[in-house]
């Protein structure tokens, strides 16, 4: 037995886009659309020096999830999801909290909240409900490679897809219209809240606005293809991108470029290695962010190198 | 004219997408064996000797691997899409996997809990919650051959011309089933009543507890999120030592260390490794029995309490 099988180039690279096309290409689509909806996000997040956010929420998760369960007696997806949403957008809140009426920096903020809450999750199982297997992996976490095998949304006799690539695309949708419709307001609040607020924008509000869909963005992905992906992609795209330019727009742009390339890569490494699609995926994108900082245009470090040969030996700022 | 064309095309790949999509595809020939996916071992299993030659049974989970925190591949979603007939254990041992199952079976799919054809009555409901069992069915032997009828009707719905092998063999995995309850029973009769303490690193062994007159201790609950309480650690060194258990035991899909501790601290030794929710590797053998058989799995696990214990 050995853990990489054998090598077939028309299996890894020419049946997904054909003889298995009706099973991959509802994979690889869900991979690009979590990719996007949590690469725009990640941009902001990025500059707001909120990147791992993401990974705050996978874990902050778990005492909605209880207490969802505790009232419902359920472990069916709309209480566990319910639950979720509502301990991710309490994440933010006590985040925001801790950061405005503390010295405490914000990514210590995150840190303190997202352990705490994770940890009465944690005492609520074990007083609780100890003899139910209730954790993030096991009741809300969703794999991706079981997405396709979901039987398919209809819509006004229309059969548009399986509901996760449905939701996880109107996520998507409402997150471009967001963006399209505040890109101004995120963009100076982002960059700088001071200015933002001498302007008289109200940046607590787009802040905490933000978080929210963020929340929803996040845990509806957590729903369909588990915490793996989605950690990830709200700070690859977004960090490749950052690489590659330095104005927002462009940014935005490359990150749905790194969300769609990891996909496409991500499901033939996936074929290749059978292993997991979403940790695949991961590594791709990982590999872009490798490709960009190598030879990304301004700040690369073959430009780097090339520039300080050209003009002799540069300060330090 | 050309753009109605190429319109045309678009509308056509789209149309042949959408009906790949909904079609059930592969109505095989009666004479190519039934594809079956299962997801545990212990279920392919029964599959197994249920369908004989009309099946060719694919398990997800190898040896060794816990249900409860097992990760798909990009290959068993073809080994899903692919199968005829799907068998999970069921009684939420599968975690989320389990609401997808059910969702593919309203559609229409041949789908099925083997644990659907346990008698309710008798399986342990561990918390208050309504609705919520303990899904480690497997260890109570009696218990577990109700799940032969079920894959029994569920095989010879989708394949009726083999319903008299079916039926056969269903009558004979029944009667191993039987034999080896019997030989479980006289096995751990060797084991003064006393003795009779299962101390074990998670919360799986109730059935058999329950079936074979053990006391069974569990260090960890069911969930794999929280671990061990400091006071459950002392407590159950406490216990191991006023009760003089014998041994205590490691399980194969759940990490050794805090039973390796609690075995330190309290100066009992580890009487080996209990298969506890995966079966083990296929072609090792004890004392004859395929490792990667359910029979195996019990012959083993029993062989270990017993010499262990007594």
């Amino acid at each position: 037995m050995s853990f990489i099988p054998h090598f077939s180039a028309h299996q890894i690279f020419i049946a997904p886009w054909t003889t298995d096309f009706s099973l991959y290409g509802w994979m690889v689509l869900m991979t690009f659309l979590v990719g996007a909806a949590c690469g725009l996000v990640g941009n902001y997040l990025i500059l707001r020096r909120m990147a791992l956010m993401g990974d705050a929420i996978s874990h902050s998760v778990l005492p909605g999830i209880v207490v969802a369960f505790l009232v419902t007696g359920s472990r069916g997806t709309v209480p566990m999801f319910a639950g979720a949403v509502a301990a991710a957008v309490l994440t933010t809140v006590l985040i925001e909290v801790i950061h405005r009426h503390s010295r405490v920096k914000q990514d210590a903020a995150i840190g303190i909240a997202f352990s705490s809450l994770f940890a009465l999750g944690v005492i609520l199982i074990a007083v609780f409900a100890d003899t139910v297997d209730l954790d993030q992996d096991c009741v809300l976490n969703g794999e991706l490679p079981l997405i396709p095998l979901s039987p398919p949304m209809t819509l006004a006799g229309m059969t548009l897809g399986p509901p996760a690539v449905v939701r996880m695309g109107c996520v998507l949708f409402f997150s471009c219209g967001l963006i399209v419709l505040f890109y101004k307001e995120l963009l100076l609040s982002s960059f700088d809240p001071a200015l933002a607020s001498a302007m008289g924008l109200r940046s607590g509000w787009i802040h905490q606005s933000l978080m929210i869909w963020l929340s929803i963005t996040v845990v509806s992905a957590f729903e369909a293809v588990g915490a793996i992906l989605v950690i990830a992609m709200l700070i690859l795209p977004g960090a490749t991108a950052a690489l590659i330019s330095d104005r927002l727009v462009v940014r935005l742009g490359w990150s749905l470029v790194h969300a769609a390339l990891s996909a496409v890569l991500g499901l033939h490494l996936s074929i290749g290695l059978d292993c997991s699609p979403s940790g695949a995926a991961v590594v791709v994108g990982s590999f872009l962010f490798g490709v960009a900082w190598i030879f990304g245009p301004q700040d690369g470090l073959v430009s780097r190198w090339w520039s300080r040969k050209e003009r002799g030996p540069e300060t330090l700022v | 004219m050309r753009r109605e064309q190429s319109w045309s095309g678009v509308r056509f790949l789209v149309w042949t997408f959408l009906r790949l999509l909904i079609a059930s595809e592969l109505t095989a020939a009666t004479t190519t064996p039934l594809k079956v996916t299962v997801t545990v071992g212990m279920v392919a299993d029964l599959v197994r000797q249920v369908g004989g030659d009309e099946v060719v049974v694919t398990a997800l989970m190898g040896p060794g691997v816990d249900p409860h925190m097992y990760k798909a591949t990009a290959s068993d979603l073809v080994k899903l899409q692919r199968a005829e007939v799907i068998f999970y254990s069921g009684l939420h041992l599968e975690g989320k996997m389990q609401g997808l199952f059910e969702k593919m079976a309203t559609a229409g799919r041949s789908v099925r809990a083997a644990t659907d054809g346990v008698d309710k009555a008798r399986l342990l409901k561990p918390s208050a919650f309504e609705g919520q069992y303990d899904p480690h069915v497997w260890f109570d032997t009696a218990l577990w051959s109700g799940c032969i009828q079920t894959i029994q009707t569920v095989l010879t719905e989708s394949r009726p011309a083999a319903a008299p092998v079916f039926s056969r063999q269903a009558a004979v995995a029944r009667g191993r089933l039987e034999e080896l309850d019997r030989w479980v029973k006289i096995r751990v009769d060797q084991v003064d009543s006393i003795r009779r303490v299962l101390v074990t690193s998670h919360d799986a062994f109730n059935y058999f507890g329950r079936a074979y007159g053990f006391k069974v201790v569990a260090l960890q609950g069911v969930s794999t999120v929280t671990e061990a309480g400091l006071a459950d650690v002392t407590q159950l060194v406490d216990f191991i030592r006023t009760q003089k258990v014998p041994a205590i035991f490691v399980e194969s899909s759940v990490p050794h260390g805090t039973i390796e501790r609690i075995s330190r601290d309290a100066g009992v030794r580890i009487g080996g490794e209990l298969f506890s929710d995966a079966l083990g590797t296929p072609g090792k053998f004890h004392q004859g029995f395929d490792l990667g058989t359910y029979e195996g799995m019990v012959h083993r696990n029993v062989d270990l309490i017993v010499e262990a214990l007594k």
